[in-house]
């Protein structure tokens, strides 16, 4: 086993947090998942409501939830993994040993996603609360899982990435806060805007997400909950847009990847 | 044993390292000398393979430590001027985490690892968090993790930096013994005093060149390396005890056999120390017979290597 896998996993389950996290992320479910009940039970009000509909909106309430939570919790595994051995001044013990940057980043990054899966891996039996009403099967909770995993692999590449450019925590966390923001909100925001400037040249509503030219959608397909939308589509429907953003997340999660190995390597310097 | 020549390294165009040339020997306590910003610390990062020269080369051992890094990495352990502890590990974890680093055998990881605790000094406090040592104990136990892969070189960048008077003479102590066990070690400090005690040569480096002192010596020679102690064999006429009185008198001495008329002894020093030696057997009134020196032969190193431990 990488010997820095299993110091990263010593210390961080030695940390305050390694309990106090996941009891709090717990807890805000717990919590959402009891008013997205309150609430699709009391809008109606009435006798015949159907627990399917009761079931899919519980179970989209605990998705975007769960995902917004741990897009909150990733940075803080991540933006500080290397900013902490430069911190401690333990960074030229480890290039100087027999470790390769590779193993030295494949350690911080399995340490980070490991524990951010263990958040995932919790909040399963709570997701699958909306099987007990209906409209909801095992597929939809596998897909929405996989997607929110491979978002959060990733934001957490993204993270050890500012982690290695930064020499404080305090920076690197700030930094991957504000990209979480950017590629959640601030795409967003551009969608929308481009989207307006569309429709006000074409005087018309395009009928399909495909439908709608490359630039307007582009940013989208960045966005962490556009995904998680794009994976409640029926399995045969999944491709192309589900894939495109697999692939574009991939392909950011890889290139910050091998990003952070450069500045590892060059990390004598610091 | 360290070979650089004409290393040149700069940072944002400042050169911190500018034609620096540098030789030191198999087994030498070498120090290096200089003001803040001599290029002291960059020349340490170029030798650890942490940084890359621009121009010139460094080789330990002959080898390259661009090109070679890995295999350099194996023979250097790299001490920085301020090294850093994990806090939250106990003594032994820190050091079972840069053995397992260092990729050290099963077989070999816990004898390294309760080595490096004795030699340090810490082996009572192995179960201690890292955290509650003091400042001189992270310091021994940052040079023991340095040690734990066998290095035949080390790198001290001001090891004696921050510590109490006392700290600095176990750390003193410490490099005496390691450079007697045959580690070449180069260091830089700025207390220059401590490097006069313990170094054989001292270069001097200012704004990343060779500097030279008031004589235009670039390289300051100290002291000279004390050569090995070496075996004699010694006859005597008739009872070998006054003589053997006598050896066992001397400090220089340590007696290795006797019998009868005959011993053998291992002397250190130079040879004015053996002369005199002989000188005191005579005029002690032993009738000396024969003495010759010898290299070691084979039951000799085993009995020097075991014949304590089983005797």
């Amino acid at each position: 086993m990488n010997p820095m896998i299993r110091k990263e996993f010593r210390q961080r389950m030695r940390e305050r947090r390694g309990w106090l996290l996941p009891s709090i992320y717990l807890l805000i479910l717990g919590a959402v998942v009891s008013v997205a009940y309150f609430l699709a039970t009391s809008e109606s009000q009435l006798a015949n409501i159907q627990g399917s509909t009761v079931g899919v909106a519980l179970f989209l309430t605990l998705a975007y939830s769960q995902l917004a939570l741990l897009l909150l919790m990733a940075p803080i595994f991540s933006a500080g993994a290397i900013t902490i051995e430069k911190e401690q001044r333990t960074l030229s013990g480890l290039l100087t040993s027999l470790l390769t940057p590779g193993q030295i980043w494949w350690g911080k990054f399995a340490s980070s996603l490991l524990f951010v899966l263990l958040l995932l891996i919790t909040s399963l039996p709570v997701l699958s609360l909306a099987f007990a009403f209906g409209g909801i099967g095992p597929w939809e909770v596998f897909t929405a899982t996989l997607t929110t995993l491979i978002i959060l692999t990733c934001v957490s590449s993204i993270g050890l990435y500012w982690s290695s450019v930064f020499r404080r925590s305090i920076h690197a966390t700030a930094v991957s806060y504000a990209t979480v923001v950017a590629i959640s909100v601030v795409t967003a925001i551009i969608f929308f805007i481009f989207m307006e400037l569309d429709v006000a040249a074409r005087k018309a509503t395009a009928a399909s997400w495909l439908g709608l030219p490359l630039h307007v959608r582009a940013s989208m397909y960045v966005n962490p909950f556009f995904f998680l939308t794009t994976s409640f589509a029926p399995p045969r429907q999944l491709y192309p847009v589900w894939t495109t953003c697999v692939l574009v997340f991939a392909v950011l999660g890889l290139a910050a990847a091998a990003l952070t190995l450069r500045n590892l390597r060059r990390s004598g310097d610091q | 044993m360290i070979a650089v020549d004409q290393i040149g390294k700069s940072f944002n165009g400042i050169h911190a390292l500018d034609r620096f040339t540098l030789h030191v020997e198999a087994g030498e306590l070498f120090g290096l000398v200089g003001p803040n910003g001599a290029g002291k610390t960059t020349l340490m990062k170029v030798l650890s393979t942490l940084l890359t020269p621009e121009n010139g080369t460094a080789r330990i051992d002959g080898l390259d430590v661009t090109t070679h890094g890995r295999e350099v990495k194996r023979l250097v352990g790299y001490m920085p001027d301020q090294p850093g502890v994990y806090q939250d590990m106990s003594v032994r974890e820190f050091l079972d985490f840069f053995a397992d680093a260092f990729h050290l055998r099963r077989s070999n990881h816990r004898d390294a690892v309760d080595s490096a605790l004795e030699r340090s000094g810490l082996t009572a406090r192995s179960h201690d968090s890292v955290e509650q040592l003091s400042l001189g104990m992270k310091q021994r136990l940052v040079l023991a993790k340095t040690l734990l892969h066998g290095p035949k070189v080390l790198l001290l960048d001001e090891p004696a930096t921050g510590l109490d008077p006392m700290a600095r003479i176990e750390l003193r102590e410490q490099l005496k013994r390691l450079q007697a066990e045959g580690i070449t070690i180069l260091i830089s400090s700025h207390i220059l005093s401590d490097l006069e005690d313990i170094c054989t040569q001292v270069a001097l480096i200012g704004a990343g060149r060779n500097a030279t002192d008031a004589d235009g010596h670039s390289v300051i020679q100290l002291r000279v390396p004390q050569p090995p102690a070496r075996i004699y064999e010694i006859e005597v006429i008739g009872d070998g005890t006054p003589a053997a009185n006598i050896l066992k008198g001397e400090s220089a001495v340590r007696l290795l056999e006797f019998s009868g008329n005959r011993l053998v002894a291992e002397i250190a020093g130079p040879d004015d120390q053996i002369a005199a030696l002989l000188h005191a057997l005579v005029i002690g009134g032993v009738k000396v017979l024969r003495f010759d020196h010898r290299a070691l032969g084979l039951e000799e190193r085993y009995r020097l290597a075991f014949g304590e431990k089983h005797s």
